[in-house]
């Protein structure tokens, strides 16, 4: 090893820099002496945040001003007239949506966690063939493309007295976070030594019990994983409650208030812009300050599920 | 002897009550959540599977007519035109994504702060609703939208972006490639970052250029994640919906259905719920299919580089 790095060392050129990440200062500065990587970078930039600098600056202009000069900053004609007409509207309200949304994340995370906990650490703690098929059984269900077949459950939904009911919604949305979050809590359970449960059943704990007080706080990094993901999923969904709750239920999510607003508006630029930036506002900011958090959680739970 | 027989006659008795006491607690730990799903997305399955053997229209009874509707997949024009837009959604979005996120990944890999800034800049429309992506993009794309406005200001016509037949779906490809790549460049960088530097400087020594380490060393090494982000990627946009609804609405003149909005806007004019139940049907079976061909793909590959 030393030796290596002594020879890459006396023939710098030979080696690519940006190779040697165990040499990071060094690799820094020759990275960014590379152009080619800043013109990558500086094309990255440009096309990934010149569309929410619009956003956010357009959210602050007059219909003619954006058609004018949509790249420009308000600095003269700023208003906030449209931003506060768009907070206040009692139409498809984005505001209003927020709360409606965010209901429904934490009644879908709290289902899902009490759902998925101890059926994921009956199946992880289980040496049966059969318990193993129920693992299967759940993993089926990622195959399954939820909006295609959305239909069909709102003909269950009708069958069960739950048609175009919050109830129904809520059911269906835990049901679909149930593989990935099974999945990802029978993997990690299986990392948590069995002693640990022999040891509280030892002590006269109940399965439940041992579960929910010994287990579940050492599956931390797990939760953590499966509530960003559903929160996210949640927060973002348009075809359930768009199709499982009909208009007349008079609830809207962010989405499906946007979804009202915005396809009746759509050249109302002084609607389209400020309502988006407050459906997006939210979650940018939940992002900027979870991001570490939210990039390894949604990777996980992508590439695992 | 006889009475350690007797013992061990007693011991498994209660071990067996035991062993039945346990099953039924594992049970009633897993019930709940298995009936959940099962009533709320294995059923709805099943019902489609059924619904597409019929002619249902939504209202009245039902009646079976086989496979007809599955006949009628292939044969319908607008079916097999969305699966034209699908198709090649799904097929150059992944080529670009998993592309572009390997020129980045290779560009973003070294631990440092600038990196991880832009990884979250590529990263970040991947936790926003596609829906809300897709107004954006409409309203910056659009006839009235800032780049034909500025366009405007120098003379240059308005370009149809999203009104013309030829350019509608190739904005719509591009903004779900601006929308995904960011998390392939993640997924990818994990990767890259598992690949022990000492092979890189073998190969350096041995004097390999940037690109052919690159090439020949570092991708290779990270095939098994390349083939995972295909995956997803195929699965994902296969199933696209929410971004056509808002960006295209599947116009012009239906040139960017994918075979999802087909199926929703066919379900709601509820004249053909039993003809699009069929499409959803064969739409999990294809993604189905499409998931497993390339995972059983990937694992014939680990087992030539381990064989070998």
């Amino acid at each position: 090893m030393v030796t290596l790095e002594a020879k890459a060392d006396d023939r710098p050129k030979v080696v690519p820099a940006s190779l040697k990440d165990d040499d990071v200062p060094r690799a820094d500065r020759e990275e960014s002496r590379s152009p080619v990587r800043w013109v990558l970078l500086g094309v990255l930039f440009v096309v990934m945040v010149v569309p929410i600098y619009l956003l956010v600056v357009n959210a602050f202009k007059s219909q003619q001003d954006i058609l004018d000069n949509p790249f420009s900053i308000p600095l003269g004609g700023l208003t906030f007239e449209h931003m506060s007409a768009a907070i206040s509207s009692p139409q498809f309200n984005v505001i209003g949506g927020y709360g409606f949304t965010l209901f429904l994340v934490v009644m879908v995370d709290v289902f899902c966690i009490l759902l998925a906990g101890p059926a994921a650490y009956a199946i992880a703690r289980s040496l049966k063939k059969r318990t193993q098929l129920v693992l299967l059984y759940f993993l089926a269900g990622t195959f399954i493309p939820g909006a295609a077949v959305i239909i069909p459950v709102i003909y269950v939904l009708r069958e069960v007295g739950l048609a175009n009911t919050v109830t129904g919604l809520i059911a269906h949305d835990v049901a679909s976070t149930l593989p990935v979050s099974i999945f990802l809590f029978v993997g990690f359970i299986r990392t948590i030594p069995v002693d640990i449960d022999h040891a509280a059943t030892i002590d006269g704990a109940g399965r439940y019990r041992t579960f929910w007080t010994i287990i579940f706080p050492l599956m931390r990094p797990a939760v953590v994983t499966v509530l960003i993901l559903n929160s996210i999923g949640i927060w973002n969904d348009f075809v359930s409650p768009q199709i499982l709750l009909s208009p007349s239920s008079g609830h809207y999510t962010v989405t499906t208030a946007i979804y009202a607003g915005i396809s009746q508006y759509s050249t109302d630029l002084t609607k389209v812009f400020p309502n988006l930036l407050l459906a997006v506002a939210p979650v940018v900011i939940f992002f900027i300050y979870m991001q570490r958090h939210i990039i390894s959680g949604l990777t996980v739970g992508a590439v695992k599920g | 002897m006889v009475e350690l027989a007797g013992l061990t006659e007693a011991q498994r008795r209660g071990r067996n009550r035991a062993r039945l006491r346990e099953t039924a607690v594992s049970l009633g730990m897993m019930g709940p959540a298995v009936l959940l799903y099962t009533v709320m997305t294995v059923v709805p399955v099943v019902v489609a599977v059924y619904l597409s053997l019929t002619d249902w229209d939504g209202f009245s009874t039902a009646a079976f007519i086989g496979l007809d509707n599955y006949q009628h997949l292939f044969d319908d024009p607008s079916s097999t035109d969305a699966w034209y837009v699908t198709a090649l959604i799904a097929v150059a979005g992944t080529v670009l994504m998993v592309g572009l996120g390997l020129v980045y990944a290779l560009a973003l890999k070294a631990k440092s702060r600038t990196n991880s800034f832009f990884r979250a800049v590529a990263y970040f429309p991947h936790v926003i609703s596609a829906l809300i992506l897709g107004y954006l993009w409409a309203a910056i794309l659009g006839t009235n939208g800032a780049i034909n406005n500025t366009l405007a200001k120098f003379g240059i016509d308005p370009v149809g972006f999203l009104f013309d037949e030829q350019f509608a779906l190739v904005s719509l490809i591009a903004v779900i490639v601006w929308a995904g790549f960011g998390f392939n460049v993640v997924l990818f960088v994990a990767a890259l970052q598992t690949v022990p530097a000492e092979l890189l400087e073998a190969a350096a020594i041995d004097g390999a250029s940037k690109r052919q380490i690159n090439l020949r060393v570092v991708i290779p090494m990270i095939a098994p994640v390349v083939t995972v982000a295909t995956v997803l990627n195929l699965v994902g946009l296969i199933r696209a919906y929410d971004i056509v609804v808002s960006l295209t609405g599947g116009g012009p003149a239906g040139s960017t259905q994918t075979f999802t909005y087909l199926i929703l806007a066919r379900s709601f004019e509820g004249t053909k719920v039993g003809y699009a139940t069929a499409q959803a049907v064969f739409l999990m079976v294809v993604s189905a299919v499409l998931a497993l061909l390339v995972t059983a793909l990937r694992n014939r590959q680990d087992q030539a580089a381990t064989g070998s």
